[in-house]
């Protein structure tokens, strides 16, 4: 390589931008249109450690996944208002979510109310649309319901333990292509 | 609510809709896929995916985001198609 190639490799990184310690970023810069690369790739990564975990470590997999989900819920859930009707706080978390992992409260038409209590157990089914976890599996050809959708289980569960000091569980029922059905069991 | 159309000239009754839809809105009747529960569908399009005739079709279904389509690759198959 000539010096004069790598000066021209160099001039790529120097701009005449200032930046100062008291700016505080308003916008993603660049477009996020120009970090589809960086998307897809970071998209790759977290399915190639998954599957590489879940081949290290097996079943216990899962539970790595999960208490990294779990962490990520008490830690996003801690600034919002502590309230102990879960339907309002599951409303609030989808709406503060949006884009990571919308949901909705869901039920079947034949059942009058959204807490559903069915052979000694009380829950609620959500849905969810726009789930990271389901993008990245799809992205990689990965199945569905393994160990990266645990960072979601954990994740509801950090959540809702934060928002109302109530211990819950969350099971996956199905997942399919454009949304995917939870059943969250409150304790 | 969600709309389900099922073409009864594509159906081969093979039942996957029926086996895999969780809220059971699928009933296979004289061997041909019929939604009897529309209103218990909740848009995850799984019977979609795994109908082999793409018989299927759903109106008023919230589309989730797909960022997981590599806009590269339509490009160069739109070219291509």
């Amino acid at each position: 390589m000539t010096d004069g190639t790598i000066e021209k490799m160099k001039g790529a990184f120097s701009t005449d931008l200032v930046y100062r310690s008291e700016d505080v970023p308003l916008t993603c810069i660049p477009n996020p249109e120009e970090l589809e690369d960086t998307l897809h790739g970071l998209m790759k990564l977290n399915g190639l450690i998954i599957r590489s975990l879940e081949e290290v470590a097996g079943r216990g997999a899962n539970a790595v996944t999960y208490r990294a989900g779990r962490k990520y819920g008490h830690e996003v859930a801690k600034y919002f208002e502590k309230m102990e009707n879960i339907e309002e706080a599951l409303k609030e978390l989808s709406d503060i979510l949006r884009g990571q992992f919308t949901f909705e409260i869901w039920k079947p038409a034949d059942k009058t109310s959204y807490i559903i209590q069915e052979n000694g157990s009380t829950f609620i089914y959500l849905v969810f649309h726009d789930c990271i976890v389901r993008q990245t599996l799809r992205r990689n050809g990965q199945a569905q319901g393994g160990p990266l959708c645990q960072t979601l289980y954990g994740y509801v569960v950090g959540a809702i333990e934060e928002i109302t000091g109530r211990k819950a569980k969350l099971e996956i029922v199905h997942t399919g292509p454009n949304a995917c059905l939870k059943k969250l069991i409150l304790q | 609510m969600i709309e389900i159309r099922v073409d009864d000239n594509a159906c081969n009754g093979c039942g996957l809709c029926v086996k895999d839809c969780p809220m059971h809105v699928y009933e296979l009747r004289e061997s041909l896929s019929v939604p009897v529960h529309p209103e218990n569908c909740m848009g995850c399009l799984s019977c979609h995916e795994i109908c082999p005739a793409q018989a299927l079709e759903h109106k008023g279904i919230y589309p989730s985001r797909r960022h997981y389509i590599d806009i590269r690759v339509c490009e160069m198959l739109n070219r291509v198609i």
